[in-house]
C-alpha cells in the first residue's frame, strides 16, 4: 500500500516535470519545471531503492538522506517564493526571504547537519531506519534529525497558509481556488508531520500517508495551477476571433 | 422557485387537457428529460411553467397566479412606481438620453433622438430595481422575512439573479406591486406583467435635466467601480499565471 503511493506519487511528479519541459525548451516560466524536477528528486530519495543505490555511490553512510533534506528545502523555499509572489502574499514573501526566513533557515540547517553527523550513520537505509535501531542514542538523534527536516517545510508552510486560505475565498477563477485549497491542504499536513514524533511507532503508516499527501497536494495544485492558465488561453483565444468576425 | 408537481399537473390539466407530456415538451421547447426529472422530483421549477403557459398562449403571470405561493399574482395589480420603471431603463440607454437633453449642451445645438430603448431586463437590473425601491430597510425586512442571510441576498444582487420568491418577497416588502422583481430578473416582459407600452419612456421623460444627470452619474460609477473589481482581480490571476502557469 506504501509502496504504491510513492511509486505513483513519484509517476505524478515525474510526468509533471516531464510536461514541463516543452514550455521550458521555449524558454516561458521554468520555474516550475525546477520545482517539479525537485519534488521528482526528492521523492526517489525517499524509496528504499533508488536510496540505497545513490547512497551507495555517495559512501553509504546517508549522505543522500542529507541530501534529501537539502533538496526538500530547495523546493518548498523555491515554491514558498513563486506562490507569495504569485498570490500577492507580500508580507508571506517577506517572511520566507527576509531575515526572519534566512535566519530560520541557516538555524535549521545548522542543527540539522550537526545532528546528522553526530550519528552514527553508516548504513544505507531510508528514513535512517538502520542507524535509528542501532543503539538508544541513535534513536533519539534520528528523531531530532528528523524534527529538523520537517521543520522549515513547517515554517514554510504556516507562511504560505493564511494567503491560500484568503486565495481560496477570493473571486479568482474556480480552478486558481482549488489549486489554493489544495496547496492549504498540502501545507497543514506538513504542519501535521511536525508532530509524528509524538505519534506511536505502530502509526507509521500516518506518517507515510501524512507526507504523501502534502506532496501530492502541492503537485497537484500547481498542476491545476497551470491547467487553469491554459484553459484561459484557450478560451481568450476563442473570444478573440470570435469578435473579430 | 420550485413549485409541487402535483398542482403542476392540475395546471397543466386546466391548460392543455389532452395534451400528453411528450406534446408539452415540443410545444414549450424544455426538453423531455428536464420535465420528466422535475416530476419525478415532485418539484417543478418556476421557469418551467413560464414557457409552457407561454407556448399555449397564457400569460405567464396569469399562470403562476394558480399556485399558492404566487397567489398575489391573481391581481388586481398595481401600476409599477416611476422609480421601478426608471430602474428598468439599461446603463447605456440612460446615458444616452442624458446626452440628448439640451441642458448637456450649454450652445443649444440640436441634439440627435436617442434610440427607442431596449427591453428590460439590463445588464445591473435585479440590483437597480432593489436600489429603486429600498427605503434602507428593505434587505433586512426580506432577510427576516424569508430567512435568507443578508449577504447571500447581496450576493444573488450582484450577480443580476433573484429567485422569484425573493423577488416577490422583495416587492411585498417595499409595498410595491408583484411584479416588478420577476420583469427585473427577467423571468417574465413587461407585457406580461401588465405594463403599459410606453411606461419606461414616459417616465424617463418626465424625469428632471438634474435628476437624470445625477442617475446617470449614480450608474457610471456603479459600473466603473464593478469594472475595476474585474480589472483587479484580472490582474491577479495574470501574476498567479506569471509565477506558477
Amino acid at each position: 500500500m506504501i509502496e504504491i503511493l510513492q511509486w505513483a506519487t513519484l509517476a505524478v511528479c515525474g510526468l509533471t516535470a516531464i510536461a514541463r519541459v516543452p514550455s521550458l525548451l521555449r524558454g516561458e516560466n521554468r520555474s516550475p519545471f525546477y520545482i517539479f524536477a525537485l519534488m521528482t528528486l526528492a521523492i526517489l530519495l525517499s524509496i528504499e531503492a533508488p536510496y540505497v543505490v545513490i547512497d551507495q555511490a555517495l559512501g553509504g553512510i546517508n549522505l543522500a538522506n542529507l541530501l534529501l533534506r537539502f533538496v526538500i528545502f530547495a523546493t518548498i523555499f523555491f515554491l514558498g517564493i513563486r506562490v507569495t509572489k504569485g498570490f500577492g502574499a507580500e508580507g508571506a514573501y517577506r517572511l520566507i526571504t527576509g531575515r526572519a526566513g534566512m535566519i530560520v533557515l541557516l538555524a535549521i540547517s545548522v542543527a540539522m547537519v550537526a545532528v546528522f553527523f553526530l550519528m552514527d550513520t553508516a548504513g544505507s537505509s531510508a528514513g535512517l531506519v538502520g542507524p535509528a535501531r542501532r543503539d538508544a542514542r541513535n534513536a533519539v538523534l534520528v528523531e531530532y534529525y528528523g524534527a529538523a527536516g520537517r521543520a522549515y517545510p513547517s515554517y514554510i508552510s504556516l507562511v504560505l497558509l493564511p494567503a491560500m486560505v484568503r486565495a481560496v475565498r477570493s473571486r479568482l477563477p474556480v480552478l486558481v481556488r482549488i489549486a489554493a485549497g489544495l496547496l492549504a491542504l498540502g501545507g497543514v499536513a506538513i504542519a501535521l508531520s511536525l508532530l509524528f514524533p509524538f505519534i506511536p511507532r505502530s502509526w507509521d503508516a500516518v506518517e507515510f500517508v501524512v507526507n504523501y499527501t502534502a506532496v501530492l497536494c502541492f503537485v497537484i495544485g500547481l498542476a491545476l495551477i497551470w491547467a487553469a492558465r491554459v484553459q484561459n488561453g484557450k478560451s481568450m483565444g476563442r473570444q478573440r476571433t470570435s469578435t473579430e468576425k | 422557485m420550485i413549485l409541487p408537481a402535483k398542482a403542476f399537473q392540475r395546471w397543466l390539466q386546466g391548460i392543455a387537457p389532452d395534451a400528453s407530456t411528450a406534446d408539452v415538451c415540443r410545444v414549450s421547447g424544455i426538453k423531455r428529460t428536464t420535465l420528466a426529472q422535475q416530476l419525478v422530483r415532485g418539484k417543478v421549477s418556476v421557469t418551467t411553467v413560464v414557457s409552457i403557459a407561454r407556448a399555449y398562449s397564457v400569460n405567464p403571470v396569469a399562470a403562476l397566479a394558480y399556485f399558492d405561493d404566487y397567489r398575489e399574482l391573481a391581481g388586481p395589480l398595481p401600476p409599477p412606481t416611476r422609480c421601478e420603471l426608471i430602474s428598468q431603463i439599461s446603463t447605456p440607454d440612460l446615458l444616452q438620453a442624458a446626452l440628448a437633453r439640451p441642458a448637456m449642451d450649454p450652445a443649444g445645438r440640436p441634439r440627435p433622438q436617442p434610440p427607442a430603448l431596449s427591453p428590460a431586463p439590463h445588464a445591473t437590473s435585479v440590483k437597480n430595481w432593489v436600489d429603486a425601491i429600498d427605503d434602507g430597510e428593505v434587505r433586512h425586512r426580506v432577510s427576516a422575512a424569508t430567512g435568507v442571510a443578508p449577504q447571500n441576498y447581496s450576493a444573488q444582487l450582484t450577480a443580476n439573479r433573484l429567485s422569484p420568491e425573493l423577488a416577490l418577497a422583495t416587492s411585498r416588502a417595499a409595498g410595491v406591486g408583484p411584479t416588478g422583481g420577476l420583469v427585473a430578473t427577467g423571468l417574465i416582459t413587461e407585457e406580461e406583467a401588465g405594463w403599459p407600452p410606453g411606461a419606461r419612456q414616459a417616465a424617463l421623460d418626465s424625469m428632471s435635466d438634474g435628476d437624470l444627470t445625477t442617475l446617470a452619474g449614480d450608474r457610471l460609477q456603479a459600473l466603473g467601480k464593478v469594472l475595476r473589481r474585474q480589472e483587479q482581480d484580472q490582474a491577479q490571476t495574470e501574476k498567479i499565471w506569471e509565477n506558477l502557469g
